[in-house]
């Protein structure tokens, strides 16, 4: 029996049951409880698709057509899903030690993860769109809880612009409905490599662009997730940006699906190629400006989407597999990147000039950000420079060496702030009395735990790349179509 | 007119009244109306797209032979669009308008040149 739906109604229905036992003495326990499901979801379902209603394909006129929403399952989506649900699992770990936890807080992240799960598993153009507006609800909504006048402003805007956006990728859909009269997507990629493209087709495709720019965080939306990571609590931050780099993942690949082969894919990776550009360039330049560690991070999370989106918008097999890599291995080192900042908030400030010395109070951690940091930069053995250097690679095999060139400057910004930071928080000299001050304040082992197991996996994925590379070629292969610039 | 034709024209008068008042409208409810209205146009494009000249309702009506139904009824799936779609809308509304209370009890104003003024 294919046990696939579960994975998305599991945190959906105890996503219900959460927001009822608001303030509650099991909300903890519970919540640990449903850490460990979530861990064993991504397993549950068989390779293949899933009809619901077992409604299954329909020949029209010896045509297959998809009637109902379905859902698919392949080693890719099963890898993807897997390392969302374990950043959601260690989010939900951490937030047992957090004051006042209410059961809306592990509500919020159940949607998310249902509904990005959802987005990832779909391939139903009107289902990815529904669980994307969940999505950013959810993301907003995990903002207002850090309760801050600032939090509240960003998500505000978020769901401003969000309502918007929506809006447009409805039309989008719509549009795409009009044009092919199927919702699914293998259908009305078919569809559209037999038939000639009206305007009504060309349309859809700008507005799912759109849409996929505010979901994925890239220009011109990029600003209002970096409020959103910013200002959410650190370690909320690490799920909010896997959300936005996995719906980004998903929405690329259903554009590739959609248009990679035909003509008009061209222009396309042109737009895709420079947004994707500009939003590496931005993010690091902007980073390097920042005197607070969490807006820091944000940034960086910006231009890092920048390189996922760059290796899927290239549309090669090399440059999606690339892309893919590199937005698993973005989701964990920025996770532990984001969970180190959660507790050098909590031990004094996440303003890089009101802290120093860190490194005296909290060794472990110390050793366990600049690992993380050095996945981030791409430094061998860990996992940032594998997915980096299979980028370059796949974007020296479509003859663009510039691109190659912008990479690697952007990697030395990103040296450059990371190495600020580090130095800022764990080695600028401070007071004794300062030091005294930092001991008093206990760190806890899940938060210990967590950072080290992030580590641990980017170590893992940076020494033997393969165990996920294997899984991801066949797609890539499957997707991709090779060009190279002339 | 043509009915279809008529729809769209509206849609299309909505999406402009809404982004004049999404951009130039210094108000918080005001712009929540704005965003509304826009959504609104959305669905009315899209059960304006399903719409067919003399058609049936797509509920099947015994007395009507099946193969002469099937082409003569109106597309379905933009009314099912539309309806989860409204669905959505109300709940993004509904956080829009939670959190605009809390800017109006903090600010006494609903200016959105006050409220999402940085520090």
């Amino acid at each position: 029996m294919n046990l696939l739906p579960l994975i998305v109604v599991v945190p959906l229905i105890m996503a219900i049951i959460f927001s009822y036992i608001y303030r509650s003495k099991y909300v903890r326990s519970l919540t640990l409880l449903m850490a460990l499901v979530l861990l064993i979801l991504p397993f549950l379902g068989t390779y293949g698709p899933y009809f619901f209603g077992g409604h299954g394909i329909t020949f029209i006129e010896g045509i297959p057509l998809v009637s109902g929403i379905l859902y698919t399952l392949n080693p890719l989506k099963e890898i993807l899903l897997f390392t969302l649900m374990l950043i959601g699992s260690l989010v939900l770990i951490l937030s047992t030690k957090e004051k006042n936890l209410s059961g809306v807080f592990t509500s919020l992240v159940l949607m998310g993860l249902a509904s990005v799960s959802a987005v990832i598993l779909t391939e139903d153009l009107f289902n990815l769109y529904v669980f994307y507006e969940i999505a950013a609800i959810a993301q907003a909504g995990l903002v207002i809880l850090a309760g801050t006048e600032n939090a509240y402003r960003s998500a505000f805007k978020y769901l401003l612009v969000g309502t918007m956006a929506g809006s447009i990728l409805l039309l989008g859909v719509g549009l795409l409905l009009s044009a092919t009269g199927t919702l699914n997507i293998g259908d009305m990629g078919r569809y559209l490599a037999l038939n000639p493209l009206t305007p009504t087709v060309y349309g859809g495709l700008l507005m799912l662009i759109v849409g996929l720019a505010y979901g994925g965080g890239l220009p011109p939306f990029h600003t209002l997730k970096v409020d959103l990571y910013a200002r959410a609590k650190p370690f909320v931050s690490a799920i909010l940006q896997t959300y936005s780099k996995f719906v980004l993942i998903a929405l690329m690949l259903v554009i590739l699906k959609l248009f990679g082969n035909l003509p008009i894919f061209n222009t396309i990776r042109g737009v895709l190629i420079a947004l994707s550009v500009i939003a590496m360039v931005f993010g690091t330049v902007m980073a390097l400006l920042q005197e607070d560690y969490r807006k820091l991070l944000a940034y960086h999370t910006i231009s890092q989407g920048g390189y996922v989106a760059l290796g899927l918008a290239l549309g090669t097999p090399l440059g999606i597999v690339a892309g893919i890599f590199h937005g698993i291995n973005h989701a964990l080192y920025k996770s532990a990147l984001f969970i180190g900042a959660h507790i050098v908030d909590k031990v004094r400030s996440s303003d890089m000039r009101k802290v120093g010395g860190l490194l005296l109070t909290i060794p472990i951690v110390a050793f366990l950000m600049l690992f993380a940091k050095f996945a981030s930069i791409g430094i061998p053995p860990f996992n940032g420079f594998q997915s980096k250097l299979l980028l370059a690679e796949a974007v020296m095999g479509a003859n663009i060496p510039e691109l190659v060139v912008l990479m690697l400057i952007v990697s030395i910004g990103t040296f450059l702030y990371m190495m600020k930071a580090f130095y800022l928080i764990f080695l600028k000299p401070c007071g004794e009395e300062q030091l005294k001050e930092y001991r008093d304040v206990k760190i806890s082992k899940y938060h210990i735990f967590s950072l080290g197991l992030l580590v641990v996996l980017c170590l893992i994925l940076g020494v033997y790349p393969d165990i996920v590379l294997d899984r991801l070629y066949p797609i890539g292969e499957e997707i991709g179509i090779s060009w190279v610039l002339r | 007119m043509d009915l279809q034709l008529a729809s769209f024209i509206t849609a299309g008068a909505l999406v402009v009244l809404g982004l004049y008042g999404f951009f130039f409208v210094d108000n918080v409810i005001k712009k929540i109306i704005a965003l509304s209205i826009i959504s609104n146009s959305v669905n009315l494009t899209l059960v304006a797209m399903g719409y067919k000249e003399g058609g049936y309702v797509p509920i099947y009506i015994p007395t009507v032979e099946f193969q002469i139904f099937s082409k003569e009824m109106a597309y379905p799936l933009p009314q099912a669009l539309v309806l989860t779609n409204i669905v959505i809308g109300a709940s993004m509304l509904a956080v829009m308008l939670a959190l605009s209370i809390v800017f109006y009890k903090k600010y006494k104003t609903l200016k959105t040149s006050v409220i999402l003024k940085e520090d």
